[in-house]
């Protein structure tokens, strides 16, 4: 021992390239040893939920920094972190994520962008909630403004998730949660959207509730344009059902005549109460125009065209207080068609016989009352008639054999008179037209049959 | 210290090796010792350090080199009083009986 400690008094020379061996380990291996503790660390820590997570590494010393979402983790995280083998010094600069009072969350749509802000209570939740914007409306850009923050709710994410459901039947609006607290507002994409999100909020989880929901909806719109160049009546927007529908559609093609009625309507709820019954006059008016539009919205009808004479657009406009239901706003822009030119007594027969052939002048069962649905026809007539000012017009009135001779005779004379007061009433001199009832002695058809007596129910003109 | 040696395994080999050669050289060596003074010096230096190390006072990098300095003397010192035990004991079975 004694020698050793003799012999220890010369073993300082090999200190020198000891220390030279030192030098050179550390220059070599710091980087290493520093990845490697990162490395460690942050593997340590993988499977704890943090936010912002920061490791940095000087010399066997790790600075960690990260936001965690309980203390619990915060501490676990720690450890971890301190319990990797080689780390000698953890730098604590960890904290808790800030809780949120109230915790508000939302979702905005604009026309092509969904923002969601406010708070989320985890990364997953907030990646889960982009991930369903991204599914529930796509095509849309998704943007991302939401905080990490403590303080949600119970159940928060399913109440985020069924109210990320609603953005895709909003056209723009926000949906929100403050709290437990749901409020909605905004314009709904389609008809019944409105009342769509409604029912699904009755599966809100439990503890929330809505504090307010200010969703609108569209307009209730119907539709008809009357093209005179492709002889069309195009029907669109929506119907209440589809008897409203069948209605509808009925009424067009008795009062359209010689118009093709396409049938773009859809049904939807929605429609403000008397809808029917201001829809169906609306159609009658159109149906008096060569040509026009109608729009029925809301409570609004619009409706604007060119009348065929002068009197008709006086009639309709004075027509319209009382054929529109009270609660609607009827705004008429009624004006008159140029007048065409005049025709001689031959041609003024022929477009009479081309009109009737098309439609014929009805009347009320068993009686001479004009049928509304003919008011279009009857307004062509009257334009024929303007066409031909010379000319002697006889108005002839038919019947088929049911019933007494001389109850269809009085019948026939009485309707050919109101085809000819109506005449009158538009302007037209009554001592050019005369009214004469044939009764059902001028058949033109087989009064056996249902088809040959309807046809045997006639109006007639004939140019003197 | 167990990563550090895992780590740095191949220094501290080579730190042995350098204390062997020293302790060999040492018993024969006309080199002149170290005096009991500075050996006293030494060794309160040597105390000092291992304190600072073992108290993880020295921040950083200056503490995982003082660290790694620490433990790469260990083998050198193992190696000298290893070498110079077999020198000695190789010198005296060569020497001529008295």
């Amino acid at each position: 021992m004694r020698g050793l400690f003799r012999w220890s008094g010369k073993w300082w020379p090999g200190v020198v390239p000891l220390v030279l061996f030192w030098a050179i380990a550390a220059w070599n291996n710091t980087a290493s040893v520093e990845a490697d503790l990162g490395g460690k660390s942050a593997a340590a820590v993988k499977d704890i939920v943090l936010d912002k997570t920061r490791i940095s590494v000087d010399g066997r010393d790790v600075t960690f920094a990260a936001d965690a979402f309980s203390e619990d983790g915060r501490h676990g995280a720690l450890i971890a972190v301190e319990t990797v083998p080689g780390v000698r010094l953890v730098n604590d600069e960890s904290r808790l994520v800030p809780e949120a009072k109230p915790f508000v969350w939302s979702a905005q749509r604009e026309v092509a962008r969904i923002t969601l802000a406010g708070n989320a209570p985890l990364p997953a939740v907030r990646a889960k909630l982009m991930d369903v914007a991204r599914d529930e409306v796509k095509g849309i850009e998704i943007s991302d403004q939401m905080n990490l923050a403590r303080g949600a709710p119970a159940h928060f994410e399913d109440a985020a998730v069924l109210l990320i459901g609603q953005i895709s039947k909003l056209k723009d609006g926000k949906v929100a949660i403050s709290d437990s607290g749901v409020t909605l507002s905004g314009m709904a994409r389609e008809l019944g959207g409105r009342e769509a999100i409604a029912a699904a909020l009755r599966n809100l989880p439990q503890g929330f509730s809505v504090s307010a929901n200010d969703v609108r909806a569209p307009p209730y719109v119907f539709q008809a344009n009357k093209d005179p160049v492709a002889v069309t009546l195009t029907l669109s927007g929506y119907v209440p059902d589809e008897n409203v529908h069948a209605a509808i559609l009925g009424s067009a093609s008795r009062k359209f005549f010689s118009e093709k009625v396409v049938d773009n309507l859809k049904t939807s709820v929605g429609a403000p109460s008397g809808f029917v019954n201001a829809a169906i006059p609306a159609l009658g008016v159109l149906s008096r125009l060569s040509t026009g539009t109608l729009v029925v919205s809301d409570r609004e009808v619009k409706i604007s065209g060119d009348a065929l004479y002068e009197a008709a657009a006086a009639q309709i406009k004075a027509g319209l207080p009382k054929d529109f239901p009270r609660d609607f706003q009827v705004k008429a822009d009624i004006s008159v068609k140029p007048a065409s030119a005049p025709v001689d007594a031959t041609v003024c027969q022929q477009l009479f016989n081309d009109l009737l052939s098309k439609a014929k002048v009805r009347f009320l069962t068993g009686r001479a009352t004009i049928d509304s649905d003919s008011a279009g026809l009857l307004d062509h007539l009257i334009e024929t008639a303007l066409r031909c000012p010379n000319a002697n017009i006889e108005i002839a009135g038919h019947t088929d054999s049911d019933g007494e001779d001389a109850a269809n005779q009085a019948l026939s004379e009485r309707r050919a008179q109101a085809v000819l007061d109506y005449f009158v009433k538009a302007g037209l001199p009554a001592d050019r037209f005369t009214a004469t009832g044939y009764g059902s002695s001028q058949p033109i058809a087989s009064n056996d049959t249902d088809d040959g007596r309807a046809q045997n129910r006639r109006i007639e003109f004939l140019v003197r | 210290m167990a990563y550090l040696i895992a780590f740095h395994w191949g220094w501290l080999l080579a730190s042995l090796l350098l204390g062997l050669g020293m302790g060999w050289i040492a018993v024969v060596s006309r080199v002149r010792p170290v005096s009991s003074r500075w050996m006293l010096i030494l060794s309160v230096l040597a105390a000092i350090l291992v304190a600072l190390a073992l108290t993880r006072i020295v921040p950083g990098r200056f503490g995982y080199w003082l660290d790694l300095l620490l433990l790469m003397f260990v083998p050198y010192l193992v190696g000298c009083a290893i070498g110079s035990q077999l020198r000695d004991w190789v010198v005296r079975r060569t020497m001529p009986p008295v």
